[in-house]
């Protein structure tokens, strides 16, 4: 038999159900339908297969708590709980959804060992959700959206599948405007009530780049140069630890982190050219 | 002097106000466990657009740059000035919100209605960010009422550790009244405010205070002390610790400043208290013979000078027991606990314990590691 289930968490934990019910068979996932079709036509077994979380009718938690128990698995108070955890894991580059559901049944309904990294394929799942809420992180943190239009938005690249979940963050943070999140060639749209759409929906990438782009913001970026400078303190620097917390990667996030790097890397000059034409 | 101040001010721009302001609030930490948006040089996080309202004070405290009489330049911001710069921040995505400071405005009542202002004006705006205010020591309890409505953080800095060292340090304001009332009032209406927005509303954190350390002789002991005692009566979370520098031309411009790393070993311990259950008397053996913090990570002192508590049994111990196992922290203990048995040390390194320090206090089905004292007794 195979199992063929979406790749979201309600398809990992049906196909997870279902391989417990019958342990030998193959599995096999697929973002759409047509997808799931082109893949089954082209393995050539078009019969005998289960299609799994196309429909979305199943209670997560419900299923969640029947696989994996119901005690709380968290060992660490900002480790996500178990939907969260397999939605994060699954918007990771590497992430193969196959995997994922036979590690989740290896562990024969104990959470702990989601959360524990004891063994080599728990920590690697486990980095793997570790390493997507670090780049959605690093996205609040040091991405800096401009207004276009009207609407405020940035351009975000990330190996992973997050841009949805910083639009959704951004949006929270701006109620009061809609915002656009350009991930490749998909712009996840939030608040969108205020420009006629969805409040949260996407749209191709073409329809927010085709406005016209104004960007305002010199004088606010040297505004917040002035404040940056004037936060350090000369005889506390340290240079491996600011290192650490504000890594080469986030530079590329935005114009003004890429500065703020810099500065991190070679210190903030105290002294100009004019200076010494004074 | 006084010409000085008022050219300098009246000839500011904006840009050159706000960056005297900002600077008198780099020494305060503004920690809110969110998102930072940048790091300095140093390696603080940058997470809230941190000014004074005015570095000109009629306080006195003899450690400080902005004290009444010193000669430096002054400056102030309009509550529109300050709003206008933390919306254009947020917006940007460059902060999470507002820390406010100020020097005292005549007095600590005046001070806050001014704060509050800028307060009450973001807030009637549609600001949802992060408002942190610092207020000033005698703060009376209605606009602290008032402050709790609008500002998700506020508190009192304590300075010190007793009433004698407050009055050398800060001779315009009484430790007892002024400060320690307020932490009282402030836990309060800490309270009282979560109560109300529950949880999923909006944040209010907890009761919090500075120390400046250093400025005066109080050694570690008094500190850490003065730390729990404030974390069992005021429900103090968590404590920031402000290594003391000498400013020129105030009367503590020839003390020495106090080291970095003292800073560090204050934190250190004050986690101890927060996360690890320990309490003050746990460090006596710690200090050394004036009462003073080593440069040495307290954790594994502590653990150094109680030899008869190790080594644990990982598979054995209880949750307790692993935390004072030095590289075992609260997440790696629970984990530990969860997932026994442990056969080796790699399970150990993947669950986040550092090996290398853990090593020497832990026992694994058996197989420690072999000291002097061991060998002594083999033989």
């Amino acid at each position: 038999m195979i199992i063929a289930f979406k790749k979201n968490v309600e398809g990992v934990l049906l196909a997870c159900h279902e391989l417990r019910e019958s342990p030998g068979s193959d599995l096999i996932y697929a973002d759409t339908l047509d997808e799931l079709k082109s893949k089954i036509s082209f393995s050539g077994f078009e019969d005998d297969v289960w299609t799994l979380g196309f429909k979305p009718v199943t209670n997560c938690s419900d299923l969640a708590t029947r696989i994996l128990g119901k005690r709380k698995s968290r060992m660490f108070q900002r480790d996500p709980g178990v939907e969260k955890y397999i939605d994060l894991v699954l918007r990771h580059s590497s992430c193969s959804p196959v995997e994922l559901v036979h590690f989740i049944c290896s562990c024969a309904g104990n959470a702990d060992q989601l959360y524990s990294g004891k063994s080599p394929t728990g920590k690697r799942f486990y980095n793997y959700m570790r390493d997507v809420t670090r780049a959605y992180h690093r996205l609040c943190m040091f991405a800096r959206p401009d207004f276009v239009n009207g609407i405020l938005t940035v351009e975000v690249n990330s190996p992973h599948r997050i841009g949805d979940m910083f639009c959704r963050w951004l949006a929270g943070k701006n109620p009061d405007l809609p915002v656009s999140v350009i991930e490749n060639d998909i712009a996840w749209i939030g608040n969108g009530r205020y420009i006629g759409l969805e409040n949260f929906t996407n749209v191709r990438s073409s329809f927010i780049q085709s406005l016209s782009f104004s960007r305002e913001d010199d004088e606010l970026d040297q505004l917040w140069d002035v404040y940056y400078d004037s936060q350090m303190i000369e005889n506390r620097r340290n240079k491996r630890h600011a290192k650490q917390l504000q890594p080469k990667s986030s530079a590329s996030v935005s114009e003004m982190s890429r500065r703020d790097r810099y500065k991190v890397e070679r210190g903030i000059a105290n002294c100009t050219l004019d200076e010494f034409n004074a | 002097m006084t010409s000085r101040h008022t050219v300098n001010e009246h000839h500011m721009t904006l840009t050159e106000r706000m960056k005297v302001l900002s600077e008198g609030t780099k020494y305060d930490s503004c920690n809110q466990s969110a998102v930072c948006h940048a790091f300095g040089p140093d390696g603080r996080c940058i997470q809230l657009y941190k000014t004074l309202l005015t570095n000109s004070c009629s306080g006195e405290c003899s450690y400080c740059p902005n004290r009444c009489g010193r000669d430096s330049v002054k400056a102030s911001l309009t509550p529109e000035e300050i709003t206008k710069i933390t919306w254009s921040f947020y917006r940007k995505n460059a902060i999470e919100g507002l820390f406010l400071s100020s020097g005292v405005i005549g007095d600590a009542e005046n001070t806050a209605e001014k704060q509050l202002e800028v307060a009450r004006l973001l807030r009637n705006q549609g600001f949802t960010g992060y408002i942190h205010m610092r207020v000033m020591p005698g703060t009376p309890l209605y606009l602290l009422e008032e402050i709790a409505d609008y500002a998700n953080k506020f508190g009192v800095n304590a300075e010190t550790t007793s009433s004698v060292n407050y009055s050398e340090i800060c001779p315009n304001f009484d430790y007892k009244s002024d400060v320690l009332q307020r932490l009282k009032w402030t836990r309060d209406l800490i309270n009282k405010k979560r109560k109300e927005v529950g949880y999923g509303g909006r944040i209010v954190g907890a009761n919090d205070t500075q120390f400046v350390v250093g400025a005066l002789s109080e050694p570690d002991r008094e500190i850490v002390q003065t730390v729990d005692k404030f974390m069992d009566k005021y429900e103090l979370r968590r404590p920031y610790f402000m290594s003391f520098d000498p400013v020129p031309s105030t009367p503590l411009e020839n003390n020495p400043s106090s080291p970095q790393w003292r800073e560090i070993r204050l934190y250190q311990t004050s986690y101890l208290l927060k996360d690890y259950g320990l309490k003050a008397f746990d460090f006596d053996m710690v200090y050394d013979d004036n009462g003073f913090l080593m440069d040495s990570d307290p954790k594994i002192l502590l653990a150094q000078s109680h030899p008869e508590r190790f080594p644990v049994n990982i598979n054995s111990a209880s949750l307790n027991e692993l935390l004072l196992v030095p590289g075992i922290g609260p997440v790696g203990a629970n984990r530990i606990v969860r997932s026994r048995p442990i056969s080796s040390e790699k399970e150990l390194m993947r669950m986040g314990v550092v090996i290398s320090r853990a090593r020497p206090f832990i026992e694994i089905n058996g197989k420690r590691q072999t000291n002097l004292a061991s060998f002594m007794e083999a033989s």
